[in-house]
């Protein structure tokens, strides 16, 4: 059985199941089609309901 | 190692300083070449290079060559940001021998060449200041050890319903030892006393099979009928004790998840509320699956008791449990009138939208009501102001259903006490972050998951109780759990007891200790923050890495 | 997302394409196609020199098309990994021209215009899927108008006007007056380029251009002064043009009555008949940073429902309501004309009057549908999965992450719509169904056995 993750996507999503998965100790492959991670959320100035910065 | 605190006495000191271009970020504002040749000058510098890039793998096998050879004992790299870079250069330090801890990073570009651009000659002198600091600071430094702790791979799942079970079946699927607790008698919470979920299946025959996938699941014990009576210690290593129906039980965990659920509002008078004629979407619930319902025409009133003045939340599913409650109804009983008064339909996501579209084909009518205007409820009649028309309408009914909100467990704040974790105004418990953390608590090693922290669906309440077991893969998967060095502690000599600290502590991080009088830093809960440093009257609370002679060593060097 | 970045245990492979998934859950094998950057990753850092002069400029579409970028760039200023990319499309050296500038500032050495696409092959014991959405077009929507009419952006658009990293700084400068302050900085080019020439002939004769232009009708001009005269023509019309546009522009203000549009492209029939769960929200935090920017903002959000489920957004709504200057209005709007000054101009019923309204505003947001990504088809035929009658992954209520093919799992948007928090439970979740799927527990072994 392999144990190597692949996660496909690198938005908010991806980026925090890669995080959950390299934390318990998983190799894990993170693919994103753009040139960077962060997807829809990095374009978001800031978010509700705390007002935080996105980024 | 001498001690050196105003990093005058340079004795046994050797520090190496590396000068960053960045490219042309920092060279193309200001003269590295310069900056370098005057750090070589600065009291215990043995060893200087400009880099072209000092973050390079060329750059960092510079900076370990440098250690080996020159026995170097203090490392600063002057270049960029120490929140993107301090890492990296700290652990390359430590592959070459040298304590991580001495290592000090100085900002030349964030800092400097780039809020001095077109200004060479002032950008210079000031990046020579801000190097010069850095080395005085670093002469200061102290070598550190990260600090280490053991953990008890087993988790305290307190509650039992669709969210805990979930999170207890994933944690034994993750091969993880699970502690169930739930007060009632059986497991499964509120799904239990439902009718049928939006698929059309038993809502108590899918959490009741959960329940006893989990309970015969080996590494998972349930505990029913019982109560978390005393929890203490910390992540990784928490003693609980539990009131079972055969006696106190005592164990150890690693982590805790709350899961305690929450339930509906049953509020006597509420728009005529008695039980009988007026009743809750719960009631309603089993009266469909009792075969007790008996009416020909029946209005629901949403946000009943919710949205308003004192309960200014919306609980997010009782709309959705509306329009599934009427679609039941109107399907066995195609002749009944349904009536829906709402004030927004909150039918979100894609699932849920269908169900409303549906429920209108199906002759259901939804009608708006104002939040000033709410309707009347009486003698068989419920009138309102509809308001999008902003006529008067009045229904003769034979049964009014309230959507009313879930609201917290009235022991939940007992439950958050055992823990000293926070409730919100309204009595749920408050996640660390609403955006990016929703499933766990500011305190390491506790989590939240279901209702207990805001109303969700047993959709949603199953995907936290999922969700949660990776945030503690995360903690328990590790061998043991290793921290920054960087944590405060306290003089036990100096400390006169005021519990200043303890007060400005936001991590729970510090304890005053009853025997001795004075107060305590619990490493390993301990972020660095420094609030207890900055607010200690004697001085005896201190930051390691940022204690007062360290800081002085770096002013004094403007 | 810096985490990512640093994380031992992340391999991040961005620029890169999933082609291929065989095999099972446990022992998946999975090809991927590495695109080329034409920049080494190993070698760049990110520094950006080679941005500075490079002579191409692009459509910005992290920006939404609303600013440029070079041929070779980053995504955006924070972007992990920081690696430069270079836009084969648009790059001189790429389309066969003459150029290679980036390669000369690179003083890392790291530009490669030969690198070639790379293929990798992995074994994979589970998949998580968070491909997320597509922003819908509201082109679709003719009525609307968007494209057509300058002052009508998306909520996403208008996301970037609010940035301070953004093409306007953070001021909501509206679309038309940005297009003519362009067009003032285009015509003052030509015209400074004009007044070179015109200087070059009045020195040469000693005279001004309108002298010269006074004392002949233009036909009967000498041959010699035909040309410079031809240019003073074209130089005329200009600065009256120039100086009209410029009077205008001084009456140009921030965008301080904004209408927001909800449910486009959703909770419509026509288009998705779902509810994309986070755009009234997206437009209240919206109007509430607007009016933060400038306090004399006002907003009317125009929606069916106003949904605020979750924690703490009821709350912020009303919030917004008594603090930020917002109306919401139980409308939906009919279509959007041009009024006078470009301002937007909406026309709804007022249900309650029952009368036909029109309402002029400085700009107009759409808050745009989640759709499905456009290429769900063709992923879901790569990865073996079904899709659902909305077009996201298909899951079922049970095991909300589980989607049709065992060990591949699906979270955030490509689920269905959701907003951030429970896209971040839900990425949780997923990755502890991962681990479930390669967990060797004891009643697997009797499973097996």
């Amino acid at each position: 059985m392999n144990r190597d993750m692949l996660v496909i996507g690198g938005g908010i999503a991806g980026i925090q199941s890669s995080l959950d998965l390299a934390e318990m100790g998983f190799k894990v492959y993170l693919v994103e089609r753009l040139p960077s991670i962060g997807g829809k959320m990095a374009q978001l100035d800031k978010t509700f309901p705390t007002n935080d910065c996105a980024i | 190692m001498k001690q050196n605190k105003t990093g005058e006495n340079t004795e046994g000191l050797r520090v190496g300083v590396f000068i960053c271009d960045c490219g042309s970020n920092i060279a193309g504002h200001l003269d590295c070449a310069e900056v370098t040749k005057y750090a070589a000058d600065l009291p215990g510098v043995v060893f200087t290079k400009e880099n072209l890039y000092t973050c390079s793998e060329a750059g960092i096998s510079e900076i370990q060559n440098a250690i080996r050879e020159n026995n170097l004992n203090r490392v600063v790299v002057a270049s960029c940001s120490p929140r993107t870079h301090h890492p990296l250069f700290a652990s390359s330090c430590a592959q070459a021998g040298m304590n991580p801890y001495l290592f000090e990073m100085v900002n030349i570009r964030d800092q400097c060449s780039w809020v001095h651009m077109g200004q060479r000659d002032i950008a210079t002198a000031k990046a020579k200041d801000l190097v010069r600091m850095g080395v005085a600071k670093s002469t200061a430094l102290e070598p550190q050890k990260d600090i280490e702790s053991s953990v008890i791979r087993k988790i305290l799942v307190i509650g039992g319903g669709i969210a805990g079970l979930s999170a207890a079946e994933a944690l034994a699927g993750m091969g993880l030892e699970v502690l169930l607790v739930e007060k009632e008698e059986r497991c499964g919470g509120l799904m239990l006393g439902l009718n049928v979920l939006e698929t059309g299946k038993s809502a108590a025959g899918q959490v009741s099979d959960l329940a006893a996938t989990v309970a015969a699941t080996s590494g998972v014990t349930v505990h029913t009928a019982s109560r978390v009576i005393e929890i203490s210690g910390y992540i990784g290593n928490f003693r609980v004790v539990i009131e079972t129906p055969a006696g106190k039980v005592e164990d150890t965990v690693g982590c805790i998840v709350v899961a305690c659920g929450a339930v509906p509002l049953v509020e006597e008078g509420l728009f005529g509320y008695n039980g009988k004629d007026v009743i809750t979407q719960m009631e309603l619930e089993q009266r469909l699956a009792s075969g007790s319902f008996k009416a020909a025409r029946v209005v629901m009133i949403q946000c009943a008791g919710a949205r308003n003045a004192t309960r200014e939340y919306c609980s997010r599913i009782c709309c959705a449990t509306a329009v599934k409650n009427a679609m039941i109804i109107k399907r066995k009983y195609p002749l009944a009138e349904v009536h829906v008064l709402y004030r927004d339909m909150q039918m979100y996501g894609d699932e849920k939208e269908q169900m409303l579209w549906d429920a209108r084909g199906m002759g259901i009518k939804f009608h708006v009501f104002d939040q000033k205007k709410p309707p009347r409820v009486g003698d068989g009649k419920v009138t309102f102001q509809h308001a999008v028309l902003g006529e008067t309408k009045e229904f003769t009914v034979d049964l009014t259903v309230l959507s009313t909100p879930l609201v917290a467990r009235p022991e939940s704040s007992q439950v958050a006490a055992l823990m000293r974790v926070p409730c919100d105004k309204n009595g749920f418990f408050l996640e660390a972050h609403a955006k990016l953390r929703p499933l766990d608590f500011a305190a390491d090693g506790i989590f939240v998951c279901g209702s207990a922290r805001y109303p969700v669906t047993s959709v949603e309440a199953r995907t936290q109780g999922l969700g949660v077991a990776s945030r503690i893969g995360a903690i328990l998967f590790k061998e043991k759990l290793v921290k920054s060095g960087i944590v405060a502690e306290i003089d036990q000599e100096t400390c006169v007891g005021c519990m200043g600290c303890l007060n400005v502590c936001p991590y729970e991080a510090i304890i005053f200790n009853r025997e001795t009088g004075v107060c305590e830093v619990k490493e390993i809960l301990c972020k660095g923050c420094g609030n207890c440093a900055s607010t200690c009257p004697s001085h005896s609370a201190v930051l390691r890495g940022y204690k007062p002679e360290q800081l002085l060593a770096q002013i004094r060097a403007i | 997302m810096l985490d990512v970045g640093r994380h031992p245990n992340i391999e991040l492979m961005a620029y890169s394409e999933v082609e291929q998934v065989e095999g099972s859950a446990g022992c998946f094998k999975v090809r991927v196609r590495r695109k080329a950057r034409y920049v080494d990753e190993a070698k760049c850092t990110g520094c950006g020199a080679c941005r500075e002069k490079c002579p191409t400029d692009v459509l910005d579409m992290y920006n939404e098309g609303h600013s440029t970028r070079k041929a070779i760039y980053s995504w955006f200023a924070q972007g992990i990994p920081s690696t430069h990319t270079i836009d084969p499309d648009h790059c001189r050296v790429l389309q066969g021209k003459k150029c290679g500038v980036c390669q000369k500032r690179c003083e890392a050495g790291a530009i490669d215009f030969e690198q070639k696409d790379k293929i990798v092959e992995l074994d994979i014991g589970a998949i998580i899927v968070a491909t997320g959405y597509t922003v819908f077009d509201p082109g679709k929507i003719p009525e609307y108008r968007y494209k057509d009419l300058p002052n009508v952006v998306t909520a996403v658009e208008f996301e970037r006007f609010l940035s301070a990293s953004g093409p306007t700084h953070g001021h909501i400068d509206r679309p038309s007056d940005i297009l003519a302050r362009r067009e003032i900085a285009e015509l003052e080019k030509e015209e400074s380029r004009l007044q070179k020439t015109l200087a070059r002939y009045e020195e040469k004769a000693g005279a001004s251009s309108q002298s010269v232009f006074e004392a002949f009708a233009a036909e009967t001009a000498p041959p010699e002064q035909q040309q410079w005269m031809e240019k003073y023509r074209e130089y005329l019309p200009l600065t009256e043009k120039l100086a009209a546009l410029r009077s205008k522009a001084e009456g140009f203000t921030t965008a301080k009555r904004l209408a927001f549009i909800q449910c486009v492209g959703s909770r419509d029939l026509r288009f998705y008949p779902f509810c994309s769960g986070f755009c009234c929200m997206h437009s209240i935090k919206e109007a509430i940073i607007a009016h933060e920017h400038e306090n004399a903002t006002t907003s009317v959000i125009f929606g069916m429902d106003i949904r605020a489920v979750g924690k703490g957004f009821d709350e912020y709504k009303v919030r917004g309501g008594n603090k930020s200057n917002i109306t919401y209005r139980r409308s939906r709007v009919a279509e959007i004309v041009n009024g006078p000054n470009n301002n937007p101009v909406l026309v709804y019923e007022d249900t309650q009057l029952q009368k036909v309204v029109r309402e002029d505003f400085d700009l107009v947001i759409l808050a745009t549908a989640c759709a499905p990504n456009e290429g769900m088809k063709e992923m879901a035929a790569i990865l073996g999965i079904e899709l659902n009658r909305f077009g996201f992954f298909k899951t079922r209520p049970e095991n909300p992450l589980d989607t049709t093919r065992e060990g591949i799992f699906v979270c955030g948007c490509a689920h269905s719509p959701m907003d951030i928090p429970e896209s971040v439970a839900q990425a949780s979740s997923a990755a502890s169904r991962a681990v479930q799927t390669v967990t060797v527990t004891p009643a697997k072994l009797l499973k097996i056995s």
